[in-house]
Parts: structure tokens; C-alpha cells; sequence
């Protein structure tokens, strides 16, 4: 009830009023499930979000913040805590987004420091290069991604551009309530009514290292990276020793441990007729019992049909990997095929999305479209359906197959 | 025989003539569009735009950029950034010419946090929600086309040259099989574009420079006007705060400068 009053006092904000430097959007989203995966999981959600972001600069340093304030009317929003740097396992109802300032320390060399999100890879759908930042997935369709607290210097000299960053503390994945639709674990040999009690073990306070290098050919772009550290993608220790039975089944603890990584990575992308041909490779090496190496590739080939783009990308992992992949999240959908089409209309846009995990068959299709009302106003359909082989990692979610409905104001 | 003898040279009078008449507005056309380029060449130029975009129903959708350009025509460098509407804000633009050849061109997007490179296939798609597309943001570079003068015309009372321009195969490919330039006489200032897709008898689009003053000793249109005549559409772009030949930063237009969020 709580948060239903969080959600109401949110779409009751007055407007802000527009101002040079400050933009955002005030935004109430609804979801409606075809199903349920037990009595916890709601028929309808509810999400509102009230975003402000104000940037300033001066003499070629940018100074950069963000605030967002939301209620969800689900288990997936914790308290109000002070987590600045998203380690909870939920999330929270006030987080900072951004907080950062940039200064040139040259007119060709530039330090960032501060709470900024990062952008790595090329190939989209899937980038191994991407894939090691923290994400949330409390919406495990949506792919957000979570802001670091880092420092990062980049530069460009000639046609070669290097960034190099150093998180010095963890930003985990933000995992969906395990056991809900959105993270149906295997109970199979279990008693019905098992539940999973997440324990918040705490993430590191050491985060990772990372350098990047990237040129232009011609029609070639080239790049190659390299980061150790630890791995945000928690792995989970479920302890069956501790389970705990209950008038209304087991309650089993699952706690959280992180792993150190190391990898290398390169990437290419070359203009080649109509098509633009993405590739990227990346050895993982982690010396972990359940995390193991990895030998991750992706190519992507992406083509404009006027206003509408054909995006199809091929990912794969070379190596088994030692644990079930759907426990190591990032790796759970390989190998897996992803074809996108979206389109830009004089109405606004919509896109297509078709994901299928080639090991089982299992996919995702989804579909969106956007209108827009007016320049400021914009009302967003669209659905996500899960289908397939429930051990897949699509197939898995086809309890949380629905329709949305939202409705945005930008300012 | 001799009636044949001379009913040939009547012929190859004629085609002679028709040849070196072309040849001479071609040369023309070609002196013309020199002169024009010489005239109206800057070391840099920056505004900032406000464009409206009119759809076939009469919707309305506003947008802003700013745009900062250095070198002209066949050496320029263009980066656009998106201050307006909120979904686009941040986008930015760059073009980087290539003498004789289709510009490298890179869109980068803030949801995405890294640039995209624009293929030279993808250039007909419209930028950013606007009536121009890639090709069009392009600097007219008349190295890549054949020129011929077709003749002269009137336009909102100002005698024009019109020009012909077919690109050339070696310039890369084209979006445009044609494009007819309406060159204002006195100034040789551009007023009207009329656009050409393969295969079209009538233009698919024609982008009209109006509103033409003097600032900081250049002639420059004030008022862009790109109409799709095909989807019944269009777009206006008001050029505010125009300067010209301002220093521009060294690594403005460079990718690590496309890619600072925020910045210009």
C-alpha cells in the first residue's frame, strides 16, 4: 500500500518547469501478465518514475547530475536507503544517476570522475565487451544498465582514441526476486511451497581496471580492451544446508559471492555494400569453480532500408561453461541469434525484437511502438512473449509474458 | 550522292554544335559554381537552428541543434548536436568530407553511449526525424557531379543560373540521380535545390534558401525550407546566432568530442 502511495504522490508531483541545463521526464508504465508463477507474483504492475537531470558547462568542463524517484507496486523496490552506488538488492525509490564532472585536461585528453554510465562494444543485441557492466534487471526485459562510480580518462590522438578506467568499487547485477516470474528457479526435487530467502551478502569493495583502444581506417573501425577486477554478475551459493522447513514449504538461503576476471577483447566493424559488419571477440579467464574461462564471440550485420533498420547478430560461447549458464546471467542466452527491425514513422517508432537460444529453441519476441502526441508527450504499447523449452533461458520467463502500456512526459 | 554528302554534313554540323554547346555550359556551369564557391567559402561557420517539422496532416514537431562546420564543401567538417526535443537531446552529428569521395559520417545516440557509423547505403534515411536525410546534411561539393548550365530562370523575382548536377560514379554512390540548382545571378548564391531519385521525372524533393542576408561580410539564407514532395512533408530550419570564420576548438571534430555527453 505503501508503494501504491508512492506511485500516486509521484504522478501528483507538480511539473517542473523548464529551465536551460535541466531536462528529464515524468513517466507511469502498466504491465498486465497472462499468468502467474505463484500467489506472490501480481496479475497488474505498476511503475512510475520521475527523472531530472542538470548539466552544466564552463569553459570546456561539463558538470553532469541526475536524480530519479520511483514507485513500483511490487516486491522488486526495497526501501528507502541510502545506496548510492545500487549495491542493495532492490532497488531503491530515490537513486542518483548521474554525478560526475569531466575536465579537459588537454584539448585532446579528458578525465571523468565521479557516477557516469559507461558504453563499450559494438555489436549490438550482445557485445562480450559490453556484457561485463552491472545491469538491472528488477524488469528483466528492459536491459537497464547501471551507472558506475569511476574515473576514466580518454583521449583521441590522430585516428587512435584510448579510455582508461578504474571503478574503484563494485556495482552488482540487480537481480529480479528470485523464485517471482521473472526468475523462476529449477525447485525440481524440492517440496512445493519452497521459497529462496536472498541474503544481502554484500558485493566487494574493490571494483576493476579497464583500457580500451580504438581506431579508424578508412571504412574500418578496430578496437581491443582488456580489464581485470571483479565481476559484477554475482554467483549464487544456494545453501540447502541451512533450509529452513516451514508450515508452508522450505525456505532455502541464497547467498552471493563474486568473482575475480580477467579479459582481452577485440572488435572490428567494416562498411561492407549496404551493410555494416560488426564483430567482436573476448578470452575470460577466471580461475573460479562456477565461473570457469570463456571464449565469447558476436558478429552483427546491420542494414538501413530507409527509415527502418535490419539488425541481426550471432553470439556464442566456445567453452561449456561449468555450471548451468542460466546461473551466470550474462551468458545465459548463449548461443543465441537476435534480429531486430525497428523503424522510424512521422507518428514516432516501433521495433520488432526476436531473440531465440540456439541451444533449446526457446526465444523472446518483442514488440513496441511508440507515439508521439506531441513533441513532449508520448504514449508507448507494447508486449514481450516469452516462448519455448522452460530450461532455456527464454523459455524460463514464459510466466511473465505480457502487455504494457506508458505514458511519458519529457521536459 | 552528293544530296547524301550533304545531308551528313548537316548532321555532323549539328551534333558538333550541340557538343561543344554543351561542352561550353558545361564549363559554364562548372566557372559558374568555382566562382560561387570562391565567393561564399569561410574558414568556419556555426549557428544554432530551430527547425520545425510539418507532416502531411499539418502535425507539428519542433527541434533544435546547434551546428558548428569548418573547412567548405569538399573539406568540410560538420558536427550537429541535438539540443531539442528532450528524446533527441545529445544526439550528435558528424560528417568528416573526403576530397572527391561520400563524407564518413557518424550519428552518436546518449541511450547507447557510444556512435554509430552512418553506411553510405543508409544515407536516405531521414535524419533524426526530419525531411533531410544523411546525404543531405552533406556540403554540395560540385567536384562530385557533372555540370551542365540548362539555362536561366526567374525565382521570386531574382534571375537564377540553372545547373544540372549529376553525381559522379567515382564520387560514390548517390542517393540522387540529378539535382537542379537555381544560382541567384548577382551573388551566385544557392536558392533552390531541386532533388532527383533514380528513375523520377519530377523531384522528389526541393530544399528552398530564403531570407538571404549579409552577416559578418558572407551572404547567408537564414531560412532553410526542405520539402519531401513525395510524402507531402517539410521541414524549416531558422538559422540563429550565425557566425563565421570563429576559431573553433582543435578537437571539435573528432569522434572523442562526438562522444562527450553534453558537450557541443
Amino acid at each position: 500500500m505503501t508503494r501504491i502511495r508512492l506511485l500516486l504522490l509521484l504522478l501528483l508531483i507538480p511539473l517542473p518547469v523548464s529551465a536551460q541545463g535541466i531536462s528529464g521526464y515524468a513517466e507511469t508504465k502498466g504491465f498486465a501478465y497472462a499468468e502467474r508463477l505463484n500467489d506472490r507474483d501480481p496479475w497488474l504492475l505498476g511503475w512510475g518514475t520521475l527523472f531530472a537531470k542538470w548539466e552544466q558547462m564552463a569553459a570546456g568542463t561539463q558538470l553532469t547530475a541526475s536524480l530519479r524517484a520511483e514507485g513500483i507496486t511490487s516486491d522488486e523496490q526495497g526501501n528507502l536507503d541510502f545506496d548510492p552506488a545500487d549495491r542493495r538488492l532492490r532497488r531503491t525509490p530515490l537513486s542518483v544517476r548521474d554525478l560526475w564532472l569531466r575536465l579537459p585536461l588537454t584539448p585532446s585528453l579528458d578525465l571523468q570522475m565521479g557516477r557516469f554510465q559507461l558504453g563499450w562494444g559494438k555489436t549490438d543485441g550482445y557485445s562480450p565487451a559490453d556484457a561485463f557492466l552491472p545491469r538491472d534487471l528488477s524488469d528483466p526485459f528492459s536491459d537497464e544498465k547501471l551507472p558506475l562510480w569511476a574515473v576514466r580518462l580518454s583521449g583521441q590522438e590522430g585516428t587512435l582514441r584510448y579510455e582508461a578506467v578504474a571503478c574503484p568499487i563494485t556495482t552488482p547485477w540487480r537481480l529480479p526476486l528470485l523464485g517471482s516470474r521473472n526468475a523462476p528457479l529449477e525447485t525440481e526435487g524440492l517440496p512445493a511451497g519452497t521459497v529462496f530467502d536472498e541474503i544481502d551478502s554484500g558485493p566487494p569493495t574493490d571494483g576493476f581496471g579497464a583500457l580500451r583502444l580504438l581506431a579508424t581506417f578508412g571504412d574500418w573501425d578496430l578496437g581491443a580492451w582488456g580489464r581485470f577486477g571483479v565481476r559484477p554478475a554475482p554467483l549464487l551459493d544456494f545453501r540447502l544446508d541451512r533450509a529452513t522447513p516451514t508450515p508452508s514449504g522450505l525456505i532455502i538461503p541464497v547467498e552471493r559471492r563474486y568473482a575475480r576476471e580477467e579479459a582481452v577483447g577485440i572488435e572490428a566493424s567494416r562498411i561492407i555494400g549496404s551493410w555494416i559488419l560488426r564483430g567482436e571477440g573476448a578470452a575470460l579467464f577466471s580461475r573460479d569453480r562456477d565461473l570457469g574461462n570463456a571464449l565469447i564471440g558476436a558478429l552483427s550485420a546491420e542494414k538501413g532500408f530507409g527509415d527502418g533498420t535490419l539488425l541481426v547478430t550471432l553470439t556464442g560461447n566456445a567453452l561449456d561453461t561449468p555450471v548451468d549458464p542460466v546461473l551466470l546471467f550474462d551468458r545465459s542466452i548463449l548461443p543465441a541469434l537476435i534480429a531486430a527491425w525497428n523503424r522510424t514513422e512521422d507518428w514516432g517508432e516501433w521495433k520488432l525484437v526476436w531473440s531465440v537460444g540456439l541451444k533449446r529453441g526457446d526465444g523472446l519476441v518483442k514488440g513496441e511502438a511508440g507515439y508521439n502526441l506531441t513533441d513532449l508527450w508520448k504514449v508507448t504499447l507494447g508486449g514481450e512473449l516469452p516462448y519455448g523449452s522452460a530450461e532455456g533461458p527464454f523459455g524460463a520467463l514464459s510466466a511473465a509474458r505480457r502487455v504494457h502500456l506508458a505514458l511519458r512526459l519529457s521536459w | 550522292m552528293q544530296k547524301i554528302r550533304y545531308m551528313l554534313s548537316l548532321v555532323m554540323a549539328a551534333l558538333l554544335a550541340t557538343l561543344f554547346a554543351a561542352m561550353a555550359f558545361g564549363a559554364d556551369a562548372r566557372a559558374l559554381l568555382k566562382e560561387s564557391e570562391n565567393r561564399h567559402r569561410t574558414a568556419t561557420q556555426q549557428y544554432a537552428g530551430d527547425l520545425t517539422v510539418v507532416n502531411k496532416d499539418g502535425k507539428v514537431r519542433k527541434k533544435g541543434w546547434k551546428s558548428f562546420r569548418q573547412g567548405y564543401a569538399g573539406d568540410a567538417r560538420n558536427l550537429i548536436r541535438f539540443i531539442d526535443p528532450p528524446e533527441v537531446k545529445g544526439v550528435g552529428f558528424l560528417s568528416l568530407a573526403k576530397p572527391g569521395k561520400i563524407p564518413d559520417q557518424w550519428l552518436y545516440l546518449p541511450s547507447m553511449k557510444r556512435e554509430r557509423r552512418i553506411a553510405a547505403q543508409d544515407r536516405d534515411a531521414s535524419f533524426v526525424g526530419t525531411d533531410f536525410n544523411y546525404e543531405d546534411m552533406e556540403e554540395f561539393d560540385h567536384e562530385k557531379y557533372k555540370v551542365a548550365l540548362q539555362g536561366e530562370q526567374a525565382l521570386e523575382g531574382q534571375p537564377c543560373y540553372v545547373i544540372v548536377a549529376t553525381p559522379l560514379e567515382t564520387a560514390g554512390k548517390s542517393v540522387y540521380e540529378k539535382k537542379i540548382l537555381f544560382l541567384r545571378k548577382d551573388i551566385l548564391y544557392l536558392l533552390r535545390e531541386d532533388l532527383f531519385r533514380k528513375g523520377d521525372k519530377e523531384p522528389s524533393k526541393r530544399m528552398i534558401l530564403a531570407d538571404i542576408q549579409k552577416i559578418d561580410g558572407h551572404w547567408v539564407s537564414r531560412k532553410w525550407e526542405m520539402h519531401d514532395l513525395r510524402k507531402g512533408s517539410r521541414t524549416t530550419v531558422l538559422l540563429k546566432e550565425i557566425a563565421f570564420d570563429r576559431p573553433q576548438p582543435a578537437n571539435r571534430f573528432t569522434l572523442q568530442n562526438l562522444n562527450r555527453e553534453g558537450g557541443d
